[in-house]
């Protein structure tokens, strides 16, 4: 293991670890654009300037490897004229957009020049222009202006997803990021292109222009899209998310996530969930407090039970929800009730088992494995054949199903909802209202759930790696988490304290629209 | 005074032809070298002390031996790019003698065991890349070469490869991007080219002249090629001059030979009643010297290098006094600025803002600060970038100013240059 000097500070790194890494890992802040973790090295911003003690030349610190015993520094005169000089040459041609700008308070040439620039501009040409607003495909928006060229973008293109669709057009400053004629940047990663830009020149178009970054907090979660449970932060306020960011971990995503995982955060914001419990029939629907509406379910099931038997419940999971909401509903239908019509709801069986080569899997279930593992431990390995049996021998009296919490990925919704109808009574648990149940002919209650931004909660990836989440935010005053329904229903002494979503509107507060779903 | 060696026969068109060029000797030295060890050729290229003409110096025979030992596929890459403005001599040595380039590159690749070669020549010289694709259809048919040249059981293939025309592919790792079917951009280093070059595979890139002086180190022997030359710029070197001179072209002179010299002797000196103010010794991306300093330069490595300047691509342009220091620079920025490839930020940006501070002060419209603003990008962009280009944009910059800055200032005060008004009233 090599040893070397870092800003004075003695660190030792693995073998084949370059400057920037030991300066990262030494936790000295080194100005860089075009290095990026998950990228080759591209060594074309030049920031990363570092003097090693007997080399005479300044050198890049994302293309030199750590040699044993190595002094490197980035403190010397000579290495902070070189950055300022640097960023200056990035922002020449710069344009002054930042107060327009998407990137704006999250922006690394703002950032860096903050940090390490020069104050005393000295361009007095006229800048080179070049295009504005051009779309590179659906998802990206790109201001060429803005771009310093740090070809990350191309690089992710080129190396990560494969697809190319990126190049560099043209030389000199008169260079430009670009898609072929024929060829938009349309692949299901085209997002992180947006996230590893270092300025406002890739944006997204979902994105912009919706909320000033500064206006948004941030925790971290996991995508809850897919099987594969990519580390994510979720970005909220008062008025809701408005995106989610991947989060690097090694194991699970790397540094990127998909796309449609973008896309879950819109499930969780209020106008598209189900905001209160409601109770009805076919057309007409009342709505009731979620609170009574969990109690009196509960002692329905439970007088189902007494009455005509474990055999007249069945319950229906999805793999959308975390281990501790399974755990609760588990404990009570089959601990407590000895209910073991217990079925397993695939959204998409025969594409279950596909995976893109990159992140998104099949199973568009964030915790498959955590509810199978408890089915079994369970011996509750029904069939979703049996669940059809006995619903046309009409033994089943009340259905409860936890629905998905991403209904775009259960197309099927309507499908289900006809194979129950008809049953006497239906309690469906959702984050979102479920349109299909309005033909329904027995009693049927909805109730509103939390989404995975709302509670705590484990879900195990397609991996078997169980990962844990706290709560982000809270959305929708009345819904539950399972855990919580589960306690109202079962009678326990409840715990449960409805809460209430943050909201103090600001003086002057950003105008936004959301934008369509 | 001329020293005729590797441009003997330069005045005999026959010696274009591969008839013509066996008459007077051609492949005679291929036959020789194919008879030693491939170590042995590769020493006497080192001992007699070659350095490549392509504009760095750099040591021939110490490249070669970069190269890594296991058995891998290695290429060989003629640099006929010829870019550097101001440079026309490689042109010469193909279209006069395509057969001698042949000859050196067979002889250099059978030292460092190549099975195939590509002479990369600028699109711009559309009568070099017929001339020398005749040669090498010429060489085929005579089994000099492909299989089992000369019966010596070393084969070699060898193609011609045409470039669009940027200035940047004559950079070597942009040659090989280009070569690659790339976008012709440099690339970073390391990895160096002998280790990882065209396909991955190790490379050795030299000039046109480098590999047709190879054939004269193994025809005449290490020590006379060192006859001429100095101790640390062995043999001779072609020079092409341009600019205010009566006879202007490609001198072959021993390196170390005046420059006062080839002005006055080989190219006649000025025009009748101009005075010298001014030589680029080695191509536009060389520093000037002034004209006291061009009376003191010798043609070699040293002492270019010692005056601050450098040998270059061995393009002398000479600038009497009729010339505008700032028209000049306005012109050499204003091809750096169109040729960076873009990449390095200190390049892509730094070329583009001097042109756009020389032409303003070209147009009359310059600040007084912009002179020392020249000083400080140029500064700021040298040897900080992935390849020389920005050094070759910052160096002419760098050196105009520094040593004809009255003449910038004038300009910025007076808005007009005082050259040509002196010229005019002369
Ligand atoms: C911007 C740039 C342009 C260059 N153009 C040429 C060229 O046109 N011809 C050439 O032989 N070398 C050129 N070179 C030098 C090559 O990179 C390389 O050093 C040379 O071809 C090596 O050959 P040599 O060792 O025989 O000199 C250029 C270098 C730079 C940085
Ligand atoms: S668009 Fe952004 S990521 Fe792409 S090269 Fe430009 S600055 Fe870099
Ligand atoms: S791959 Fe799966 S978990 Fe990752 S972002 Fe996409 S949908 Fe979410
Ligand atoms: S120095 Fe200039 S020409 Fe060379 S690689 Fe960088 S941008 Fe391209
Ligand atoms: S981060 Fe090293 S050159 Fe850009």
């Amino acid at each position: 293991m090599p040893k070397c000097t870092v800003n004075g500070k003695q660190i030792e790194v693995k073998p084949g670890t370059s400057i920037i890494e030991a300066f990262k890992e030494a936790g000295e802040n080194i100005a860089h654009y075009c290095w990026h973790p998950g990228l080759s090295v591209a060594g074309v911003c030049r920031l990363c300037m570092v003097e090693i003690e007997g080399n005479p030349r300044l050198q890049i610190a994302c293309n030199t490897m750590v040699q044993e015993g190595m002094v490197v520094s980035n403190q010397s005169d000579k290495v902070k004229d070189a950055v300022r000089w640097g960023l200056d040459f990035h922002l020449i041609n710069h344009p002054l957009d930042c107060p327009i700008c998407d990137q704006a308070g999250e922006c690394g040439l703002q950032e860096q020049y903050m940090e390490f620039g020069k104050y005393e501009p000295e361009m007095a040409e006229r800048k080179v222009k070049k295009r504005k607003v051009v779309d590179l495909g659906p998802k990206v928006v790109l201001d060429s202006e803005r771009c310093i060229l740090c070809s990350r973008c191309v690089r992710f293109t080129d190396e990560v997803t494969k697809t190319r669709e990126l190049g560099i057009f043209n030389r000199g400053d008169r260079s430009e990021i670009g898609t072929f004629k024929d060829r938009p940047l349309d692949n299901n990663y085209s997002l992180n292109t947006v996230d590893i830009c270092p300025v406002g020149a890739l944006t997204s178009r979902d994105f912009r222009f919706r909320q000033r970054v500064w206006y948004l907090k941030n925790k971290e979660t996991i995508c809850t899209g897919c099987s594969t449970g990519c580390n994510v932060k979720a970005y909220y306020n008062e008025d809701g998310l408005f995106r989610v960011k991947p989060v690097h971990n090694e194991d699970i995503n790397g540094y990127w996530m998909c796309d449609e995982g973008r896309d879950i955060y819109k499930f969780a914001n209020p106008e598209f969930r189900l905001k209160t419990a409601r109770k009805g029939t076919q057309d007409h629907w009342d709505d009731i407090n979620v609170v009574e509406a969990a109690k009196s379910v509960g002692s329905i099931v439970k007088t189902s039970v007494d009455t005509d038997g474990a055999g007249s419940v069945a319950v229906v999971l999805t793999g959308q929800h975390s281990n501790e909401e399974y755990d609760a509903i588990l404990e009570w239908i089959n601990g407590d009730l000895k209910v073991d019509q217990v079925y397993h709801w695939v959204n998409n069986p025969e594409k279950f088992d596909d995976f893109d080569g990159l992140l998104l899997r099949g199973d568009r279930n964030p915790n498959t494995k955590g509810l199978l593992e408890r089915l079994d431990a369970r011996k509750l390995n029904k069939t979703w054949q049996d669940f059809e049996t006995k619903l046309k021998a009409g033994t089943v009296k009340v259905v409860i199903v936890v629905g998905p919490e991403n209904p775009a990925v259960y197309s099927d919704m309507g499908e289900k909802v006809q194979l129950i109808n008809g049953v006497d009574k239906v309690v469906w648990m959702s984050a979102c209202p479920v349109g299909e149940l309005n033909t329904m002919t027995g009693t049927t209650w909805q109730i509103p759930l939390k989404t995975f931004v709302e509670k705590p909660g484990t879900y195990v990836n397609f991996q078997g790696r169980a990962q844990t989440v706290k709560p982000v935010t809270f959305l929708v005053k009345q819904a539950l988490s399972v855990v919580e329904a589960v306690q109202l229903m079962a009678g326990e002494a409840s715990k449960v304290e409805l809460v209430e979503p943050e909201h103090h509107p600001k003086k002057n507060y950003f105008v936004y629209s959301r934008g369509p779903l | 005074m001329e020293v005729k060696i590797l441009t003997e026969h330069y005045d005999k068109p026959e010696f274009q032809g591969l008839d013509g060029y066996k008459k007077h000797g051609g492949y005679e030295t291929l036959a020789k070298a194919l008879k030693l060890k491939p170590e042995e050729i590769k020493n006497q290229v080192k001992e007699a002390g070659l350095r490549g003409r392509g504009g760095a110096g750099f040591p021939t025979g110490v490249k070669w031996g970069f190269l890594p030992e296991n058995g891998e596929t290695r290429y060989l890459l003629c640099n006929a790019d010829e870019g550097e403005p101001g440079t026309f001599k490689d042109r010469l040595m193909m279209e006069r003698a395509p057969h001698q380039l042949i000859e050196g590159m067979l002889i250099s690749a059978f030292a460092i065991h190549s099975p195939k070669s590509y002479i990369y020549i600028r699109g711009e010289y559309f009568e070099s890349l017929r001339i020398v694709e005749k040669a090498i259809k010429e060489a085929y048919s005579a089994g000099l070469l492909g299989k089992n040249i000369l019966g010596s059981g070393f084969s070699h293939d060898m193609d011609v490869y045409s470039g669009a025309g940027a200035y940047i592919c004559g950079e070597e790792t942009g040659m090989i991007s280009s070569l690659e079917g790339k976008k012709g951009q440099p690339k970073l280093k390391p990895p160096f080219p002998a280790i990882e070059g065209y396909l991955g595979k190790p490379t050795i890139v030299n000039n046109v002249e480098s590999l047709a002086a190879v054939k004269y180190i193994i025809r005449d022997g290490v020590q006379a090629y060192r006859k001429y030359g100095t101790e640390k710029s062995p043999g001779t070197k072609l020079f092409s001059v341009s600019g205010n001179v009566m006879k202007p072209g490609t001198y072959e002179v021993p390196l170390g030979y005046p420059l006062k010299d080839l002005i006055e002797v080989e190219c006649g000196g000025l025009k009748p009643g101009r005075k010298l103010k001014a030589v680029i010794p080695g191509g536009s991306s060389a520093p000037v010297l002034t004209a006291e300093e061009a009376q003191r330069a010798t043609m070699d490595y040293e002492c270019l290098a010692q005056m601050g300047s450098m040998l270059g691509s061995g393009a002398v342009i000479v600038i009497d006094d009729s010339n505008c220091m700032v028209d000049l620079l306005h012109v050499i920025m204003h091809f750096y600025h169109h040729e960076s490839c873009g990449q390095c930020t200190p390049c892509r940006e730094g070329t583009g803002w001097l042109d756009k501070i020389v032409s303003g002060i070209h147009a009359g419209t310059g600040r007084l600060q912009d002179v020392q603003l020249i000083e400080q990008v140029s500064q700021h962009m040298m040897g900080r970038t992935i390849c020389a280009l920005s050094d070759a944009a910052a160096m002419p910059a760098l050196s105009f100013v520094e040593k004809f800055r009255e003449e910038f200032e004038f300009y910025v005060r007076e808005g007009r240059s005082r050259v040509k008004e002196v010229v005019a009233n002369a």
